[in-house]
């Protein structure tokens, strides 16, 4: 079976996906495009720029071999890593907080998102190539933990802890797909377990600690997370069954949702379009999700299988944290919506995972 | 879950192309169910919100327009030495509107137009701040007139989102009054804003710009408060319960109010010298308490008025203070300029306590000094003839001094000089507080071309050449001779008060030093400045006051030389007059004021400082102290020798001022309060070290009375008088 495109049928290519994510895409930028009213068009016009840059990526991915990617992968790892190591030494010392961008003058580099992809590419193929005679023990294990554990450390000191957490969230997904003894799961559950303190009183900033206590305590507003989230709640709720309609939406209009382009963009989308327009948008990525899941099932090799399977738990892990925390039931971690939160990095990072799945999809096994 | 477990374990296997479809079945159904239920309960969270809650929410959202409102802090208010305000805070009426609610009306703008009589300029940034689209509130007007208020109150209803903030306008009662001495405030320019935000400043407040308004603008300022509001679409604050759960736990943030300053100045002193200067153009004038560095007035001429200052200066008001070559906004008294023969007290002091004369030992003036060829001219062309020190002082005769200066040497006289304070900053802590400049041979070969010259020690002798003082340095340096030999760093605020009126810190007099010049030297000069006022040959003679011993010393600056000087129908041109001085102790028994007279371009010291300096010390003792009726009895029963009596001793009827002043305020010195330390003395950066001359590197004083001296072309015109 060759795989060179030319060679394939048009019919082969996965239609189904690139129209899923054309429209959420379409929808994301509509409501970029309402928020303008606001803030100005900027985010909305160098949005549509990154959703073509990303279509761009995404479909010179789908013309590769995936195999190709899986060489890469560990080459991928490293080099995320060394933009992760890069962040502290030439970061942008402005921001006193957090150290999260390279500043490359055209646009500011976020070194975490690309990491996602390279941890799900290099845990796909190291899963991939290692065998065990029956299970996975910790002598198998403990590379894949180590080599995820690097770009994550370094992640979490940024310090970043949504991103931290989704890469262990996508991680920890995949290894679902592994045979592992219970006794390995077990020691590496209960290493977790002790590691929270030492996370909690060595590693997390006093920032993230109030973000949890905001979410374990709601009344008292520390730093004004519950506020932010408070706000969110009104705009989303205030839509009602079919919302306030196109522009109308006050809450976000008139500024009462802060980062409502960004990560509390889906409070905005809720307050224009009401519970019919959310449910759509949440089954947009149901689907989205699931379908990457069918991708999986089709692949042709085992990593083609995990690699869908850690796009789709990527897709699914940020839509459901994101849309938890902007509707008050998950704390505020810094979780955007994929394809719909502005941010050049993080639509890259999505569209490029869409490409790899477009060509896993495109050489996927046809079983007899 | 079937498959996996019966996968071969072989590598090639694993790493080979799949041949069994349903090998993940199990593991991808069990994710995809695990996928559903958190996706389904987001649909479910989803529901709460929007439809179960969606009323809720909905009327919540229409209510929420939350408004941050700064609280502005009081401003601490400035307060004379009797209480009086000086500088004080009135309302100010404010315009603000909400744009998002503003723009629900179409008429609005030219409704507010009307209202509030914007020009086109102002429509037109209104207009351009709606088109940006901008979320912030805007501000409208500032400080409309009450009439303009009842009218916007009176259309409201027609005006969505419009709103009247009460702020603090600072205000000064006095007008022009100590306008140098307390300064103004006016609003942040832009780019200031970015470092005073740090500070808690905000687009629109005001800042002290000069005086003590500026020194002392962390002590008055106060810290700012903040309420959060909730506000419904008709811009009415809501107070229900809604209002109290979005706002959370921090609603208002009180703001703390700055402290006030209690001065040493007396408005009542201001006044009178603002009146005895009335006629003069351009001048400094200082007035203090000898016993304690007190200032008690503090003048500048010509002036301005804070209170438009403070405001929107008009474009007009501005150009006419640019344009005017007096420069009315620079503090003249803390000003250093050409000292001329008030420096001879310097010379005088530092010849005794060398031993190079003594007070009776005469020298032969006859009307000028051959130095080589060079001629310097005392300003009595038939000379004075043979001068003691005492006719020296009294008559101000140049000839006796440059000889005494040519003994002495530049480097010499420098340091008595600084002794006095000269030199160094007197530390006021604002307007500049000039150090002045005190020549020294090394100070010449680094700013004059040529280097050093032995002219200049002539010329210094009588405060000409490139001698600078300010009339507040004189002033504390004769205060320092007549007290019996206490130098004090100036003193003008008296304590600081918080709003409640309890005293937060109390500034104690300080010490600058103590003069280390004998008692009989100190008497013999001072018994030279009394025969200024009090000798038939004085030059103050006919301004004395017949009813007190006043001691003091005029002066009479040159600022060009003869050759130069312009002409215009037979008057000086102004900018070519002298400097006149004048600096006066009273009385002489029992010291309790100093007037330190500057005239800029005034004439001469005897004719024109002179008589301002005394009317104002005759109305600080009859009109001030409240000594009137005691005066004029004595002066009509004629029995001069009580009057005399009556300033002779400090049982003299005690003046009023030391009322307000703290008990304690004498014996502490710099570090010795906690308090000063935790509270910032504003004065304290421009206490720069002394600066002491390097005495042994001076040239020595030449053996003989004129030692060989490089020829000079100009003939030099002495000051004096």
């Amino acid at each position: 079976m060759s795989s060179s495109l030319s060679q394939r049928n048009s019919l082969h290519i996965d239609w189904f996906l690139i129209l899923l994510v054309g429209t959420i895409c379409a929808v994301g930028l509509i409501n970029l495009r309402s928020a303008a009213e606001a803030d100005g068009l900027q985010h909305h016009v160098s949005q549509v720029l990154w959703v073509i840059l990303g279509g761009t990526a995404a479909g010179l991915l789908a013309a590769q071999d995936y195999r190709n990617v899986e060489r890469a992968a560990y080459l991928l790892l490293a080099g995320a890593v060394f933009l992760l190591i890069l962040v502290p030494l030439i970061g942008d010392t402005n921001n006193t907080t957090a150290q999260r961008w390279i500043d490359l003058g055209v646009f500011q580099l976020q070194p975490s998102e690309p990491a996602k992809l390279a941890v799900i590419v290099a845990t796909a193929r190291y899963f991939h190539e290692v065998e065990s005679p029956n299970a996975h023990g910790i002598r198998q294990m403990l590379p894949p933990i180590l080599m995820v554990a690097v770009p994550w450390t370094l992640v979490l000191i940024q310090p970043d802890l949504g991103t931290a957490t989704a890469i262990l969230l996508i991680f920890g997904t995949m290894c679902l797909f592994e045979r592992i003894k219970a006794s390995t799961i077990t020691a590496f559950a209960a290493a977790g377990v002790a590691a929270l303190p030492v996370m909690w009183f060595l590693v997390m900033h006093d920032y993230q600690k109030e973000r949890v206590l905001s979410f374990l305590n709601p009344d008292e507003d520390v730093q004004g997370d519950a506020w932010q989230v408070s706000q969110s709640r009104i705009a989303i709720g205030s839509g009602r069954l079919l919302g306030k309609g196109y522009l109308q939406g006050t809450q976000v209009q008139n500024g009462f949702v802060p980062e409502h382009e960004n990560d509390f963009v889906f409070a905005n989308h809720g307050e224009q379009f009401g519970f019919v327009g959310g449910v759509a948008l949440i089954v947009l990525y149901a689907v989205l999700i699931f379908w990457a899941l069918r991708i999986a099932r089709y692949g042709r090799d085992r990593f083609a299988v995990l690699c869908a399977v850690g796009v789709s738990a990527f897709l699914f892990w940020h839509v459901v944290v994101n849309l938890g925390m902007v509707m008050g039931v998950l704390p505020v971690v810094g979780i955007w919506l994929p394809f719909c939160s502005y941010g050049g990095s993080a639509m890259m990072t999505s569209m490029m995972l869409v490409g790899i799945l477009l060509s896993i999809s495109l050489r996927r096994q046809v079983f007899a | 879950m079937a498959a996996p477990s019966q996968q071969p374990t072989e590598k090639l296997q694993r790493v080979g192309t799949r041949t069994d479809v349903r090998e993940y079945d199990g593991r991808l159904r069990l994710l995809a169910i695990l996928f559903l239920f958190p996706l389904v309960g987001l649909v479910v969270q989803l529901y709460r919100l929007q439809v179960a809650q969606g009323e809720y929410y909905h009327q919540v959202s229409s209510e929420n327009f939350v408004r941050e409102v700064n609280l502005a802090p009081d401003r601490g208010m400035i307060i004379d030495v009797r209480g009086r305000v000086v500088a004080e805070n009135r309302p100010s009426f404010d315009v603000y509107l909400t744009p998002a609610v503003f723009r629900l009306r179409d008429d609005a703008v030219s409704e507010l137009k009307r209202v509030l009589h914007m020009s086109p300029e102002d429509e037109r940034r209104l207009q351009a701040h709606l088109d940006a689209r901008s979320r912030a509130d805007y501000v409208a007007a500032r400080d409309i007139t009450r009439d303009q208020l009842a009218m916007l109150e009176s259309v409201r209803a027609e005006l969505p989102g419009v709103y009247v903030v009460v702020s603090q306008r600072r205000h000064y009662p006095y007008d022009a009054l100590a306008a140098h001495l307390l300064g103004f405030m006016n609003e942040i320019q832009g780019p200031e804003l970015d470092n005073l935000q740090e500070f808690g400043y905000l687009r629109g407040d005001f800042v002290g710009r000069t005086g003590l308004e500026r020194a002392y603008e962390p002590i008055l300022r106060g810290a700012p408060g903040i309420e959060r509001q909730v506000v419904n679409v008709s811009g009415e604050i809501e107070q229900d319960t809604i209002a109290a759960d979005l706002l959370g736990s921090y609603r208002r943030i009180p703001p703390v109010a700055g402290k006030n300053l209690h001065l040493t100045i007396d408005m009542e002193l201001q006044e009178i010298v603002d009146e005895a200067a009335e006629e003069r153009v351009s001048g400094g004038i200082v007035v203090l308490d000898p016993r304690d560095g007190s200032v008690l007035a503090m003048f500048s001429k010509p002036g301005f008025n804070p209170n438009a200052w403070s405001g929107r200066l008009s474009t007009q008001e501005q150009r006419e203070s640019d344009n005017n070559p007096f420069h009315p906004m620079l503090d003249k008294s803390v000003q250093s300029w050409f000292p001329g023969s008030t420096y001879k007290v310097i010379t005088a002091i530092a010849a005794l306590e060398e031993g190079l004369i003594t007070a009776e030992d005469t020298i032969n003036c006859p009307g000028y000094l051959q130095y080589g060829d060079r001629r310097f001219r005392c300003w009595n062309r038939g000379g004075h003839g043979d001068t003691n020190l005492r006719s020296a002082l009294a008559e101000s005769c140049d000839v006796y001094f440059y000889q005494l200066g040519l003994q002495l040497g530049i480097d010499r006289m420098a340091s008595y000089a600084y002794e006095f304070g000269l030199g160094e900053r007197p530390g006021l802590g604002f307007n500049g507080d000039s150090p002045g400049v005190v020549p020294t041979r090394e100070w010449h070969e680094q700013h004059s071309p040529g280097g050093f010259q032995y002219g200049f020690t002539v010329n210094t002798s009588v405060g000409q050449g490139d001698t600078r003082v300010s009339p507040l340095q004189l002033a504390l340096a004769y205060a320092a001779l007549l007290n019996g030999g206490t130098l004090y760093y100036p003193r003008i605020v008296d304590r600081i008060t918080a709003a409640d009126g309890q005293v937060v810190f109390e500034y104690p007099r300080r010490v600058r030093r103590m003069l280390p010049f004998s008692e009989q030297h100190r008497g013999e000069v001072i018994e030279g400045l009394r025969a200024v006022v009090h000798d038939e040959q004085g030059t103050v003679f006919s301004h004395r006051l017949p009813y007190m011993n006043v001691v003091g010393k005029t002066g009479t600056a040159q600022v060009r030389s003869l050759e130069s000087v312009r002409l215009a129908d037979g008057e000086i041109v102004f900018r070519d007059r002298d400097h006149a001085w004048f600096v006066a102790v009273a009385p002489l028994e029992n010291p309790q004021v100093v007037v330190s007279v500057f005239l800029e371009h005034g004439g001469a010291g005897s004719g024109d400082a002179a008589p301002v300096a005394m009317e104002i010390i005759d109305r600080y003792f009859r009109e001030v102290l409240g000594w009137n009726d005691a005066v004029e009895m004595a002066i009509s029963t004629g029995d001069d020798a009580a009057l005399r009596a009556l300033f002779a001793t400090s049982a003299a009827p005690t003046p009023s001022i030391p009322d307000s002043r703290p008990a304690s305020a004498g014996t502490l010195l710099p570090g010795e309060s906690p308090l000063q330390r935790a509270l910032p003395d504003p004065s304290d950066e421009s206490f720069g070290d002394p600066i002491v001359p390097d005495t042994s590197q001076a040239p020595g004083t030449p053996a003989g009375w004129l030692p060989v001296f490089p020829v000079v072309q100009d003939d030099y015109e002495g000051g004096g008088q």
